[in-house]
């Protein structure tokens, strides 16, 4: 009998009642065998976050944020600071995106001087675009290995002075739309999209559920780096303490606390101050390598890179970002949202992120398991980077083979999403 | 899950393994060239070490090898059902060649199993012909020749508990059960729509045997009562190509499929899948449980690999 026939047959039976099932190309669920050119997280830490100018690193300088994680990242893994062959800090609020500032950390944390360092601003996004551009770099073999960060100190700077614009500006109705408050853009897309107060409010609790749980069953411990600082109080009293615990989290909070809060942003609004994401002081490192120079080294591979996707929309209603960043991400990766096992969407505002969450079909469950922005907080130029690293961990976590995506949607209307693997134990 | 060893056959593409009865490392893999579409086959005796997997002794043949049977009697000794109809005695300690070869199957032999009630020592063969024989351990003339099936057989596999006892799993969708001294069939089960690719005893109940068919799904049946199954075990989302049952556990099987995986189940339990492993890249077609090491599984892929692994869920389950 022809052998080629009858196997043919088990793929789609003559005799059998239930319809077939359409024959389909879909990922296997095993790794091809991995190339040693692909781009592998090694591993990451982060400090925790705090509420900016009440919280614990209000008299914090970001360098020394920056120059905490930079330092645990390395010494965990043994690697000597001068095998990396670039650093890349994600920074919006610093002058020049905190360029000197980061070199500043860099000396800091007694890294060598042959050892280069640069920063960059894509706003929310600038943690994940920190960790892109490493990619990016190994990818074109300019380095091996390379250090992705992200830090912001809201306690010090404020988004206050938007630099020198041309008065041609409001000719130009997009260039105007750039201008427009982050809340009014929140308020524009729940109007648009139809996400109500209560939709809002819902979510925003969920966040502050899921991050109370996860920091009380001390899933955060492990990638939290203690940072000792000084905190100054009212009277000029100074206090050294070493802050471990993120500083945002409301246990507690319930649905009529929250739908108490007045809008923020707009008189009759649904945007508050509890489902946005809070202003925060924080810092994260990522450590990235190609897969063959990582290996050779006897580090562990905690991730890969499968695919990534910035993509632009209109700046009035940034928030919607991830809803077109994540699908032009997953198809670059050849993945589908069943093939993701966890996302880590940045809830800038509650607004976008069930807009996102709806217009995608995500199922909720696999929507910020530990909480997200509204809960933690949204120290802009370290969110990237954060929110990687707690994918990451959750992910191995979970013990298994896995895939989990980080996205953001981005000021002046932009979104960001990058898709990651977890190989499995 | 502890380390997973693998055993890279390049070139190889396994369709069966069996772990050896005598020896707590030891295993055997039949594998065919080209998918086993055409070409030769490679038997393979493999040890594993602490970290891996060692070959210890390998033979090629003429034509596509499809499964593989360690004897019950000697340790090194072991049979082999090729695409050319014939079954060959290989011995792993000392022979170049096969100490017999039996040519009487005028098909493929997609199944050899030897008898483990030691009183009997007995080998049974199921082949495309849709013929199920029955031989001594040493491959003489076959003791019998058991028909009845409208399809081709794929799998024959001896009760563990009753002597003289074979189940059939066929092409024309029924599970059928044998008595060798009789020769005769004494029940047909309609198991499934589709071809039935496998079956198994379960190792704790002489009632109960699995079928894995073409339909993805896998069928626990009670002899006695063969109107329907006991359970129907779905998940798989291509047709399932091996079963077993636990040796340590009356309710957990395993089942491999050419959706890639390889799935655990408890029917014991309200959900019964118990665990989803995706670590091939290709059909997989061999499956067994370690006798020696409780919760230790060995699988073969058309991704020429052999990979040996406890899954978490088994050392849970128990």
């Amino acid at each position: 009998m022809n052998r080629l026939k009858l196997i043919s047959g088990h793929l789609s039976p003559g005799g059998s009642a239930a319809p077939l099932p359409d024959l389909r190309s879909s990922d296997c669920g095993c790794a091809a065998p991995s190339s040693g050119d692909e781009v592998v997280v090694v591993h990451g830490r982060r400090t925790a976050i705090g509420k900016a100018k009440k919280g614990s690193f209000k008299d914090t300088t970001p360098d020394e944020l920056l120059s905490a994680v930079m330092t645990a990242v390395l010494k965990d893994v043994g690697l000597s600071p001068d095998q990396l062959g670039d650093v890349c800090v994600g920074n919006v609020l610093q002058p020049g995106a905190g360029a000197l500032m980061a070199r500043v950390a860099h000396f800091l944390s007694g890294f060598p001087e042959k050892v280069p360092v640069y920063t960059v601003n894509r706003q929310c996004s600038s943690g994940l675009q920190a960790l892109l551009n490493i990619a990016g770099s190994i990818r074109s073999g300019t380095i091996q290995l390379g250090l992705a960060c992200g830090v912001e100190s809201m306690s010090l700077r404020s988004m206050g002075d938007p630099g020198d614009l041309s008065s041609g500006l409001s000719a130009n109705a997009k260039a105007r739309d750039c201008l427009i408050p982050m809340g009014v853009t929140s308020e524009n897309v729940a109007e648009r999209f139809r996400v109500s107060r209560r939709q809002q409010d819902s979510f925003a609790l969920d966040s502050q559920i899921k991050a109370a749980l996860a920091r009380d069953s001390g899933l955060f411990d492990q990638e939290i780096v203690p940072v000792s600082v000084t905190v100054r109080d009212e009277s000029g009293q100074e206090r050294r303490l070493e802050i471990r615990r993120d500083e945002g989290i409301r246990a507690g909070t319930t649905l009529e606390d929250l739908a108490r809060l007045r809008p923020a942003f707009k008189p009759d609004g649904t945007t508050t101050a509890g489902n946005s994401s809070q202003v925060s002081d924080g810092a994260a490192a990522v450590l990235l390598g190609r897969r063959a120079a990582v290996e050779e080294l006897g580090l562990p591979v905690l991730g890969v890179l499968r695919g990534s996707a910035v993509v632009g929309v209109p700046p009035d209603l940034m928030g919607v970002g991830p809803a077109l960043a994540i699908p032009a991400a997953l198809q670059q990766a050849g993945l589908k949202v069943n093939d993701i096992d966890v996302f880590e969407i940045n809830e800038a505002f509650a607004s976008q992120a069930v807009f996102c969450v709806q217009r995608l079909a995500l199922p909720p469950e696999k929507v910020n398991p530990l909480g997200g922005a509204i809960a933690l907080g949204h120290p802009l130029g370290c969110t990237g980077a954060r929110q990687v690293v707690t994918l990451l961990n959750e992910l191995r976590r979970r013990g298994r083979r896995a895939f989990g995506v980080v996205s953001m949607c981005i000021g002046t209307g932009m979104g960001a999403a990058a898709v990651f693997e977890y190989p499995g134990p | 899950m502890t380390t997973m060893k693998v055993f890279r056959c390049p070139g190889r593409h396994g369709y069966a393994v069996e772990a050896s009865p005598f020896l707590p490392n030891r295993l055997a893999c039949a594998a065919s060239q080209y998918y086993g579409i055409t070409g030769s086959g490679s038997l393979f005796v493999l040890d594993q070490t602490e970290t891996g997997i060692v070959l210890v002794r390998s033979w090629q043949w003429g034509d596509g090898l499809f499964d593989v049977a360690w004897s019950e009697a000697n340790e090194h000794v072991l049979v082999a059902g090729g695409g050319d109809g014939s079954l060959q005695l290989w011995d792993s300690a000392n022979q170049n060649a096969p100490l017999k070869v039996a040519k009487e199957h005028t098909q493929e032999v997609y199944s050899v199993d030897w008898s483990q009630t030691r009183a009997e020592n007995l080998i049974a063969s199921g082949s495309w012909d849709r013929s199920v024989k029955v031989w001594d351990q040493n491959l003489g003339a076959s003791l019998a020749t058991l028909r009845g099936h409208e399809g081709v057989v794929y799998s024959s596999i001896w009760s563990p508990h009753i002597p003289g006892c074979i189940a059939s799993a066929s092409g024309d969708g029924t599970l059928r059960v044998w008595d060798v001294k009789a020769a005769a069939c004494r029940l047909a089960v309609p198991a499934h729509k589709a071809e039935i690719l496998s079956c198994d005893w379960c190792k704790y109940d002489q009632n109960l045997v699995a079928t894995g068919s073409v339909d993805c799904s896998v069928c626990v049946w009670d002899l006695r009562n063969v109107t329907q199954p006991v359970n129907q075990l779905l998940g798989h989302s291509y047709a399932i190509r091996r079963v077993k049952f636990s040796p340590f556990s009356r309710t957990v099987l395993a089942s491999c499929s050419y959706d890639f995986t390889v799935r655990f189940w408890d029917f014991g339990r309200r959900l019964p899948l118990l665990d989803t492993v995706e670590h091939h890249s290709e059909f997989v077609c061999g499956l067994d449980f370690n006798l020696h090491i409780p919760h230790q599984v060995v699988d073969c892929s058309w991704d020429e690999t052999v990979k040996i692994y406890s899954p978490s869920c088994l050392t849970a389950a128990s």
